[in-house]
């Protein structure tokens, strides 16, 4: 009895490894996952740490919803509004997915600030994680823009006149300007070209940029770590003289200076 | 900063969380998570509330808005153009700087000045100080960009919308006080009601937005009906890059509206 157990335990523990163990053989993606899940991050990670990922989460909502609106959107001016009227009041749950995507967009712009401002507090986009601050302001600017062109889908007034005038503002900046203007506009008048484009760069193009961008983003996070909060008591990276002087909170640690470094009178940024 | 100081330091955070960290799973993990699910509960509660406190028709707002306007007409003119609320903070700018000599600073000027300072500010900001208390520059910046949005963010939602239906009751005193013929008083109320003054001000009526100037003395210049009529039809031929073409509204009513503004010489020129 006890035998037949341990055999059938066996081959369900084997039914579970083996397809893991092809595909780490010919991928190496299981040793990926387990790198990240079980990598170790600074004993003083906190809630602060979490903005990145709940960012990641809204933007995951407005790819869902997004995907889903685009079943039934249909991105021409005679059908636009009247596509939008059917999702919110018709189709089942539409409200809940049209609405979800409305308010997403705002949850994702707020966490984007948030999350901005948690780097910013944290000196996070110090060395050696420029390149991640980079990344990171771009992701904002592509967050703007996917929000500029999202807001004329529903070819209601109020995203229609936003619109022209919004195009009209490109319209002064200098040398760009106007060509910026035209290529958007797609023509004299905003009408089934601007929306078409519209679409296309809110459907394809600017998500694309934004998959890309972010894959690189965690990709450096991953690889880099994530800073300690500035309050720590026993920040990971701190020197050692620093961290004892710290802890026992008698001299503050800059101040002495006289750390095996030598740090003194540091300009004030 | 040498950069081997930095190198130094990048070592010592690796052994330091290696020796001293904790696994991301769970521990990290779990913060991410219930972070998450609150992220995905606030936006299916903005979408309850946006829809069970608004109607069918268009227009009909709830707590958190409209669930779409009228639908859209190049036509009709008695629009507000609002952005959507993250960009009231550039949209307010634009009240700032006045159109022509300097609204260019609002719509680029200073926002590209802003953002190629934050693609910057690694670079900028080299020290390897991260504590709040050592770093009074640093946070003295981001007070004033915090404080300044959120008042450009604020008054730009708060901004003043010219409402056709009062402006249309002003009409009467626009004739006595210009002294307007048959012609430029029939002008007036199209002027009232096609959402000129959503952005143009007119005797201390209406909001003054995007920089468009106030048109109460427009026609002190002399300018004759046609070629005002002209320019409204299609401000980019004058290298007006942000007043919209008006060309939809029809011969007749561009005429009238010409008309009405070139009989418009202020408060001291009246007749």
């Amino acid at each position: 009895m006890a035998r037949t157990r341990s055999r059938r335990r066996h081959q369900l523990e084997r039914a579970v490894t083996y397809p893991l163990d092809w595909l780490e053989e010919r991928s190496g993606l299981v040793g990926a996952v387990k790198y990240f899940l079980f990598r170790k991050v600074p004993h003083d990670t906190n809630w602060f740490h979490t903005l990145g990922s709940a960012t990641l989460t809204a933007f995951i909502v407005q790819l869902v919803t997004g995907v889903i609106l685009a079943f039934y959107y249909k991105p021409s001016p005679d059908e636009a509004y009247a596509s939008i009227q059917m999702i919110t009041n018709d189709l089942t749950l539409g409200w809940l997915v049209r609405g979800m995507h409305r308010w997403g967009a705002s949850v994702f712009i707020i966490l984007l600030f948030l999350h901005m401002g948690r780097v910013f507090l944290f000196g996070a986009y110090k060395y050696p994680r420029e390149l991640n601050w980079l990344l990171g302001v771009l992701l904002l600017v592509l967050a703007m823009l996917e929000g500029f062109t999202g807001y004329l889908l529903p070819w209601d007034q109020t995203s229609y006149w936003a619109t022209v005038v919004g195009i009209n503002l490109n319209a002064t900046a200098p040398f760009a300007g106007p060509f910026l203007s035209d290529f958007l506009r797609g023509g004299q008048e905003i009408g089934t070209e601007t929306l078409s484009r519209f679409y296309s760069l809110h459907m394809l193009l600017i998500p694309g940029g934004l998959i890309g961008l972010i894959t690189l983003h965690v990709y450096l996070v991953i690889r880099l770590g994530v800073t300690s909060p500035p309050w720590s008591s026993d920040p990971a990276g701190m020197e050692r003289t620093e961290v004892v002087t710290a802890r026992r909170g008698l001299v503050e640690p800059r101040s002495r200076g006289n750390g095996p470094t030598g740090v003194r009178g540091r300009p004030q940024l | 900063m040498s950069n081997e100081r930095e190198r130094a330091y990048f070592k010592r955070y690796k052994e330091d969380v290696e020796t001293r960290g904790k696994p991301f799973y769970p521990y990290a993990m779990f913060h991410d998570t219930v972070m998450s699910l609150v992220v995905v509960s606030v936006i299916v509660g903005l979408a309850c509330v946006w829809y069970f406190t608004s109607g069918e028709e268009a227009g009909d707002a709830g707590i958190l808005g409209p669930r779409y306007t009228e639908e859209a007409d190049p036509g009709t003119t008695s629009f507000i153009p609002r952005p959507d609320w993250y960009f009231y903070f550039l949209f307010y700018l634009l009240r700032i700087f006045k159109w022509p000599e300097s609204v260019v600073l609002g719509t680029v000027g200073i926002p590209t000045i802003a953002l190629i300072l934050l693609v910057m500010l690694p670079f900028l900001d080299r020290r390897r100080e991260r504590r709040i208390v050592r770093r009074p520059v640093a946070v003295v910046a981001a007070l004033l960009v915090i404080a300044s949005m959120g008042i450009l963010t604020y008054k730009g939602a708060t901004a003043e919308e010219s409402l056709a239906s009062e402006n249309v009751e002003l009409v009467d005193e626009w004739v006595q006080v210009q002294g307007l013929s048959e012609d430029g008083r029939q002008g007036a109320e199209l002027f009232a009601q096609s959402g000129c003054q959503s952005c143009h001000t007119y005797l201390d009526s209406g909001s003054a937005n995007l920089g468009a100037p106030d048109l109460s003395e427009i026609g002190a210049a002399g300018q004759s009906p046609e070629e005002l009529a002209a320019y409204i039809a299609n401000p980019a031929e004058f290298g007006n890059q942000v007043m919209p073409a008006y060309a939809d509204l029809g011969e007749e009513n561009l005429r009238l509206l010409g008309t009405f503004l070139s009989e418009s010489k202020g408060e001291g020129g009246g007749g």
